[in-house]
């Protein structure tokens, strides 16, 4: 049982993460460093708790959270595909459009520059309880996680289908790859680039609502702190792969989850808060260390030995 | 392997490649042998880009079913044409016609749809994809509507292939293949969707002599099967082999067009230069051989691994002595990157030693090389040459601040260093250089010109250059061949890297081929000629031809 | 002197347009929500002006933006992305704190350059750390910077609520350092603290050492071509890891001066994203020192307006990063694609 409600509380924590890290990898494979997924997320959580709070439909909350990230994606898509913008600088904007907007509204709007705390909020899609007891282990791990959970794990094959099995996705690749190449074959680039930022923008509203609608209910400003970044991470951690995105994104979850356990402990919050953005550059580290070593040239044997070694 | 053995009807390919998933209209070849009337016409084609006129009224005539070479110089603006063509430009006035219909060529997916294929000089293939992939990209045949239909893809790729005689996997990356194999990989690209007319770039300049016959031996069964091919180079002899008829450019301008049988070698070099030319190189002196000092620049046994413990230089020895031009011919990618690397101090030996005049200098920085008389022309001036966002003055001054007195206690001396700058770009004559600009901006024999200038200021006792030439017009190449010579003659020992095997030649007063990272043999000048300098190339054993 | 006043205006054109685009937009925001949107931009814009001790907050406000922006240009000269800024400031603030309280019985003229050398070190190291990462491991610095901005604000919190609290005071504050270590504030500018000047001397020290020394000239040269700088015979990373520590110690040192001329002590969330905002001030600036000391001037004038601006009329302030993030959007957008160059 202790177990089963660790896994869980993997799970909650790394959702958001991987759904960021996917975004940032659909978009790493357009060629594309997007750092502007924190700011499409935040502002998924933020229209998630508002829709809700106006509509008191969770479905209508998480389709307007995905649909209002998807056009700040489109937004970033127009500037820097249409006018020629810094991919990073304008990301960078996103963020803080994002960041700026939401405030403004919450202080214009709610009069509350502390928060969006609706008293009362409509549930999301739960596992529930009991459902999955059958399955060791696992099975209570899932009962209870939203329906956006779900989502998420199923979104890894589906980005692993989607890029690797599909036309469309191997022309984005192309793109990614080598522009010109992709050109000369009749492949709109800057199609292809837009889409990859419009998925990216899905995924991240999809993750924004998670980190508001699933436990919290409520929207705070800057909630995201820093996940869109760590998702980022966990991309170039995982090589744009996938599968090694998803590893990585649970590895992350897994230092927040071992994090939460540490509190318990005394040790300060802020240690533990810190556990993921030390686990990621010390993994980058360690990861370009790795392939640094490997394409080191082989050392040679025999009469001739290496000079000043 | 023999590519004449083949002779099915290319069509009935086409027909099954094109069942699924290709969306293009059908467009029957024409049957071989029938070299009937235009079947393109270029007719007052102009283009410019901001500051230069690539292209003034052009003309061109091409019939079904010819092999038509078009010949020039670089920046003739045969490049700018076929991109007109491949719709990647659109030309300011003029008209396009196939077959007698006048056409807008908006893009290259509207230029295949009139049956126009194109092999780029550069490769367009996605390095990290297969072969099949690559065969299909844009156009993936498709199951359930949604998804790529892989099989089809490999197996259609792989009819391709056999018919060919190629011996590609459908399977390999691209990445891991040969320059020759993607070569191959981007004619059965075009050919896969049923080019008429294939465009093919400059396709021998990265090809081994052999590879380039079996190119031309690939190109004459395209023709006997009814294609009609556009084929760009400025090699003569490539012209004489394989052309029906040549059109010659010179200066954005077709000047004029003629059959092979009518025109002999010398008269096509006169139309594409348009005056006569007078080959750099070393005057010998039969009655007083050239005398040669000491030796300053001495490699023994240097080798150099990758990752996967591939000798990327195998024991390579070598001396080069005072007011001598060492030249190393050979095919790129046999080592002579490296070569230029690790004789700079870029890159670190694993085993084997580097003497410049006494000091050993095998650990030592480039630094301490420059400081010993090291000057340094990278091959490629964009990428270890120049930085061109930097200013011109900048990229003249960068090696020199010390040797030319720029540094007054630590700070630069701007008078003094514009002075600098000014007086080597009037030396060099560097054309459309203005100081403060950045050096981007200026053409490419310019930008080496800059390179060059800077190097030779330092007045080098070494001097090693790579490629020194390539990618110039024969006006650029020429002056920087002079460049090069002079500092031979006033005592710097000189090794002339090239892929260029007449600028080696010409130049060289010994000559190294690389093949495969080994330098078997040094040849003396006397003993060099194309024929056996080209066998050599090729991995051959000039003792025992 | 006609041609290169024209080349100068041709420069920053698109900067001038973007700020002006943003401003435009700003005020039809401003006259869509305000009752009065012409008082709420005259205050957006002049209040700063009103009095001498808006001057002085003005001034104060500008000290920590063209610090870390210099610094930025350093690392965008290497050609390296510095977001890090942020982390950088903290780490400098608080190494001067840390410093000022333990050292606190020393005299103050050895205290104060102490404290100084103890934030340039903090924010030093932490441009080091993604410098070294980037060059000898090739880690992308966009995200190893994020990241360690995160990593330097939760450990400068813990420090500041655990053991510098100062129990007396409300909130996660420090104690006060020590009064002799204080900035003195500027000869009849009461409350402009010092450290503006010291901004003013360091930018014009900065563009020498970029554009007049040969070290200058050799980290642009890694920065715009590093392959390149290292043909030339310089040790391009070597350059690009000493901008980079330069660039933290910049943002580090902005932290010390604000910690001893402005706040006397550390505060959690001292900064409103000065990291971000120098960013946005150096790539306005076209990554040159003397602009971004000017473009920080621009940038401080918004962001106290703002505050003015709030208590005057019925505009918020987050309207200002609001106008930031429209102004960074705006920033790089070039209407034609970019010349390419070769």
């Amino acid at each position: 049982m202790e177990m089963a409600s660790f896994i869980a509380a993997v799970l909650i924590q790394s959702t958001p993460i991987l759904l960021a890290g996917l975004a940032a990898m659909i978009t790493l494979r357009a060629n594309i460093l997007n750092v502007a997924v924190e700011g499409m997320m935040l502002v998924g959580a933020f229209v998630a708790i508002a829709v809700g709070d106006l509509t008191g439909n969770a479905l209508i909350a998480v389709v307007s959270a995905v649909f209002a990230a998807f056009l700040v994606s489109q937004a970033l898509a127009f500037f820097t595909l249409k006018l020629h913008a810094d991919f990073i600088v304008a990301g960078l904007g996103i963020n803080l459009l994002a960041a700026g907007g939401t405030l403004f509204l919450l202080e214009r709007v709610y009069y509350n520059p502390g928060g969006l705390r609706p008293i009362t909020f409509p549930e999301i899609w739960h596992v529930p309880d009991g459902s999955l007891s059958f399955i060791p282990i696992l099975g209570p791990a899932f009962e209870g996680q939203s329906a956006i959970v779900l989502i998420a794990l199923l979104a890894i094959p589906a980005c692993h289908v989607f890029l690797y099995r599909t036309p469309t996705g191997s022309y984005l690749r192309a793109a990614g790859e080598d522009e010109h190449a992709a050109r000369s074959a009749g492949i709109r680039v800057n199609r292809m680039k837009t889409l990859a930022v419009a998925i990216s923008g899905v995924l991240s509203g999809l993750a924004g609502a998670q980190l508001a609608m699933d436990r919290l209910h409520f929207f705070l400003p800057e909630m995201t702190a820093g996940r869109g970044f760590i998702g980022l991470a966990a991309t170039l951690f995982g090589n744009g792969l996938p599968s090694a995105t998803a590893v990585a994104s649970f590895l992350f979850g897994l230092f927040g989850a071992i994090g939460d356990r540490l509190q318990a402990f005394n040790i300060p919050a802020q240690f533990v808060l810190m556990l993921p953005y030390v686990a990621a550059v010390v993994g980058l580290g360690i990861g370009m260390w790795r392939i640094k070593m490997r394409n080191r040239p082989a050392k040679i044997e025999g009469e001739d030995k290496r000079p000043g070694a | 392997m023999s590519l004449t053995a083949h002779s099915e009807p290319l069509a009935s390919i086409v027909e099954e490649v094109r069942d699924t998933g290709a969306r293009l209209p059908r467009t029957k070849p024409k049957p071989a042998g029938d070299a009937g009337g235009h079947i393109l016409e270029l007719l007052g084609i102009s283009k410019s880009f901001l500051t230069t006129r690539a292209l003034k009224r052009v003309d061109l005539q091409v019939l079904a079913g010819e092999v038509h070479v078009i010949c020039g110089e670089n920046g003739a603006g045969k490049s700018t044409l076929m991109n007109i063509l491949n719709g990647i430009h659109r030309p300011d006035e003029g008209e396009i016609l196939i077959k007698g219909q006048r056409v807008e060529v908006g893009s290259p997916l509207v230029a295949s749809r009139h049956g126009i294929g194109m092999v780029h000089q550069h490769f367009t293939l996605v390095p990290s994809m297969s072969v099949a992939e690559n065969l299909f990209l844009g156009r993936n045949p498709t199951r359930y509507g949604l998804f790529s239909d892989r099989d089809a893809m490999r197996r259609r790729s792989r009819q391709l292939i056999e018919r060919y005689n190629f011996e590609l996997d459908p399977d390999t990356p691209v990445n891991r293949l040969s320059v020759g194999q993607k070569q191959r990989v981007e004619i059965l690209k075009a050919l896969a969707f049923d080019a008429e007319i294939l465009i093919l770039d400059e396709p021998t300049a990265v090809l081994t002599p052999p590879e380039v016959d079996e190119l031309l031996g690939v190109i004459d069964i395209l023709r006997k099967r009814g294609r009609t091919i556009i084929f760009i180079t400025h090699k003569l002899r490539e012209v004489k082999a394989i052309a029906d008829r040549v059109t010659i450019f010179r200066h954005g301008e077709s000047v004029s067009t003629y059959r092979i049988t009518e025109v002999s070698e010398a008269d096509i070099a006169h139309d594409m230069v348009g005056r006569q030319v007078f080959l750099v190189g070393r005057q010998d002196d039969p009655e007083s051989p050239r005398q040669f000092g000491e030796d300053l620049l001495r490699i023994s046994g240097v080798t150099v691994t990758n990752s996967a413990g591939r000798r990327l230089l195998d024991q390579v020895s070598f001396n080069v002595r005072s007011g001598e031009v060492f030249g190393m011919a050979g095919v790129d990618g046999n080592g002579q990157t490296q070569l230029a690397e690790v004789v700079a101090g870029l890159m670190p030996v694993q085993a084997g030693r580097i003497h410049f005049m006494d000091s050993d200098v095998t650990a030592a920085p480039i630094s301490e090389r420059m400081k010993l008389g090291l000057g340094f022309i990278p091959e490629d001036r964009l990428d270890r040459g120049l930085s061109a966002t930097m200013s011109i003055e900048e990229n003249v001054a960068a090696t020199n601040y010390v040797a030319a007195g720029m540094l007054k206690s630590g700070f630069i001396d701007v008078g003094v260093r514009n002075a600098f700058a000014s007086d080597r770009i009037k030396e060099f004559d560097v054309r459309g250089a203005t100081l403060g600009q950045p050096v981007g901006w200026l053409s490419g024999g310019n930008m080496q010109k800059i390179v060059i200038a800077r190097e030779l200021a330092r007045k080098p006792r070494i001097l090693v250059v790579s490629q020194p030439t390539r990618g110039l017009d024969i006006g650029a190449a020429e002056f920087i061949q002079e460049q090069i010579l002079e500092a031979a003659d006033n005592g710097a020992a000189v090794l002339l890297i090239s892929s260029e095997l007449t600028e080696v030649l010409s130049l060289a007063d010994r000559i190294g081929v690389m093949y495969n990272g080994r330098l078997p043999q040094v040849l003396r000048r006397d003993e060099a000629d194309e024929k056996t300098v080209g066998f050599l190339m090729n991995g051959g054993d000039a003792s025992t031809p | 002197m006609l041609k290169s006043l024209r080349s100068f205006g041709l420069a920053i054109l698109p900067q001038a347009a973007a700020i002006a685009v943003t401003m435009f937009l700003g005020f039809v925001l401003v006259a869509a929500i305000a009752d009065e949107p012409l008082l709420a931009y005259r205050e957006l814009l002049f209040a700063n002006f009103d009095s001498r001790s808006n001057f002085a907050l003005f001034i104060n406000r500008a000290t920590p933006i063209a610090l870390i922006a210099v610094g930025i240009v350093f690392a965008f000269r290497a050609g390296v992305f510095n977001v890090g800024g942020e982390g950088q400031l903290y780490l400098g603030a608080m190494a001067a704190t840390v410093v000022a309280l333990f050292l606190s019985d020393l005299p103050g003229a050895m205290l104060l350059p102490l404290c100084l050398l103890g934030g340039i070190l903090a924010g030093g190291i932490w441009g080091w750390i993604p410098a070294v990462l980037k060059v000898r491991l090739a880690v992308d610095e966009v995200v190893s910077t994020l990241m360690l901005n995160f990593v330097a604000l939760l450990f400068t919190s813990y420090l500041v609520n655990h053991p510098l609290r100062d129990p007396e005071a409300y909130g996660a504050l420090s104690r006060k350092v020590p009064e002799s270590v204080w900035l003195p504030s500027i000869p009849g500018l009461p409350n402009a603290s010092m450290g503006f000047v010291a901004a003013v001397i360091l930018a014009i020290i900065s563009w020498i050492v970029l554009f007049r020394t040969s070290w200058g000239a050799e980290v642009r040269a890694a920065g715009t071509n590093i392959r390149f700088a290292e043909a030339i015979g310089t040790p391009g990373g070597r350059r690009v890891i000493e901008a980079m520590f330069v660039a933290g110690a910049f943002a580090g040192l902005a932290g010390a001066l604000y910690v001893l001329g402005i706040g006397h002590r550390f505060e959690q969330n001292f900064s409103p994203a000065y990291g971000l905002v120098a960013l946005t001030v150096a790539l306005l600036a076209r990554v040159h020192p003397i602009g971004a000391l000017l473009t920080s001037l621009y940038y401080a004038l918004m962001l106290n307006g703002a505050a003015y601006m709030q208590i005057a009329t019925d505009v918020p302030r987050s309207l200002v990063v609001l106008l930031t993030g429209l102004l960074v959007l705006f920033m790089t957008v070039r209407l034609r694609p970019p010349r390419v160059v070769g």
